[in-house]
């Protein structure tokens, strides 16, 4: 439990320095939010909740804000995972080779992006709030957070599969852009297509915009999501053990020295 | 710590063809050799990171590694650092390493982040990470890159400390003018040790 505190708290100190997360946060999210809300036509469009077969109708700008946000928060969390699994890997290593255990290692970068996801879709909610009133805020925000972990933990697995930065941040924006493209119904005729239930915000986006314009509970997407994020974190965990484990045939204790046995060093530099 | 018939190779090209090490108590031994010969995937394959094509490596006790390339956060100071890796060793406070930090003179820079520090202060703290613990083995990969020469003396000073306590280092090194401080020095040659015998003091 130490160990996990320590790791989180340098986890967290760590993303608080990336100044350009923090930038993106502050303004990019208002920014998309709201120019979305301007720019699209606020004529109602039909979206198909899978889960229940009913059919919703509700403002271009809207659904679009919707997307908007999901594509924020992915783009947010997954480059600051990225960014920080990328560079770091060398120094996750060389921690847990001197014996720092990998598993609460692994538990506070978890930690810090539970802790990130909460802050950003918060913001992205309450943002979304200060145009219109969802029916659900809470689920609305929720829906938000499960799919800014899906793509944090893909962040977190691409940083630790991929070799260049440029190739990671590309696949993030891409991804996230088709995914949410696909799903909206103003820039996709397939948007409520049964082709678009395999993709990794699927959950999400189902789940958000039951709740911005349903009383329905969407559970059942709300479950795909989960599922996503465990697929997604389990790639992300198995990539993480595999970088950080040590090629040494046994393990041995590193370090846990007693004040008995450390040999003070006679001040060299004195001499 | 001990080596057994080590053998690795980048595709077709073998670097290392059978080695076998057995690094006695208390004494500094250094491997020398030409650019490529592979003392730096010696040294990796010694300390875990890397994982050889065949051989064994054992490792006993306390152990540290100083790797060529400095690893460290830009995000952290060098007390977030020291206490990061003092977690990581389970060393109860940081009396040595800021003894270590004296020594190679760095002190002062104790709550500057690691990010604006010139290249031979970060290779300062790459040492101390790796001897902030006392380790009885200590493998050390061209470890006074970017120190100016009264930091290398002093580093030198710091070696014969430990030699003197009963600690074994291992220093890869390709500067001839290293090796008259050194207990016994192995070349790296075509995949094999040479000179494993030769005592130079």
């Amino acid at each position: 439990m130490r160990l996990f505190k320590i790791a989180t708290r340098y986890g967290l100190v760590e993303h608080a320095r990336n100044r350009f997360a923090m930038l993106l946060v502050a303004v990019f999210l208002p920014v998309w939010v709201m120019m979305t809300g301007w720019a699209i036509a606020k004529e109602p469009v039909q979206f198909r909740l899978h889960g229940t077969g009913h059919v919703l109708t509700a403002g271009g700008d809207k659904i679009t804000q919707i997307t908007g946000a999901l594509n924020g928060v992915t783009l947010i969390t997954g480059f600051m995972m990225f960014a920080a699994t990328f560079s770091n890997g060398a120094f996750d290593r060389r921690l847990s080779m001197a014996g720092f255990h990998r598993v609460p290692l692994g538990l506070a970068k978890v930690a810090c992006l539970v802790i990130a996801s909460v802050v950003v879709c918060s913001y992205a909610t309450a943002v979304i709030c200060c145009f219109w009133s969802p029916r659900q805020p809470v689920l609305l925000g929720a829906a938000l957070f499960c799919t800014a972990m899906t793509y944090g933990t893909l962040g977190v697995a691409l940083g630790t599969l991929l070799h260049r930065e440029v190739e990671g941040m590309f696949a993030i924006v891409m991804i996230s852009v088709v995914d949410l493209g696909l799903q909206n119904p103003l820039a996709s005729g397939g948007a409520n297509s049964d082709m678009v239930r395999w993709l990794p915000s699927y959950g999400a986006m189902q789940a958000a915009t039951a709740a911005g314009f349903s009383s329905t509970v969407p559970a059942v997407d709300f479950t795909v999501q989960l599922a996503w994020f465990t697929a997604v974190g389990l790639l992300g965990l198995l990539a993480f053990h595999r970088r950080t484990r040590s090629a040494l045939t046994a393990t041995v204790q590193i370090g846990r020295q007693t004040d008995t046995d450390l040999v003070p060093l006679k001040k060299s530099a004195n001499r | 710590m001990e080596a057994e018939g080590v053998h690795h190779s980048y595709g077709v090209r073998r670097v290392l063809r059978g080695i076998d090490v057995a690094l006695p108590a208390g004494s500094v031994v250094g491997i020398v050799g030409e650019n490529g010969a592979g003392k730096s995937t010696l040294l990796k394959i010694l300390s875990g990171e890397l994982r050889p094509d065949r051989g064994v490596v054992r490792h006993g006790g306390r152990f540290g590694y100083c790797p060529q390339q400095v690893v460290l956060n830009d995000a952290f100071t060098v007390r977030q650092h020291l206490d990061f890796f003092a977690a990581a060793y389970d060393v109860a406070d940081l009396r040595r390493a800021e003894e270590v930090m004296e020594i190679l003179g760095f002190d002062q820079y104790a709550d500057v982040l690691v990010g604006t520090l010139s290249g031979g202060t970060r290779q300062k703290l790459n040492l101390t990470l790796a001897v902030m613990h006392d380790p009885q083995v200590l493998l050390l990969d061209e470890p006074y890159q970017g120190f100016d020469w009264e930091t290398y003396l002093r580093f030198w000073d710091l070696v014969g400390d430990l030699r003197v306590a009963g600690r074994s280092v291992l220093v890869v090194s390709h500067l001839a003018y290293d090796t008259d401080r050194l207990d016994q020095v192995w070349r790296l040659r075509d995949g094999v040790l040479h000179g494993r015998q030769e005592d130079v003091r």
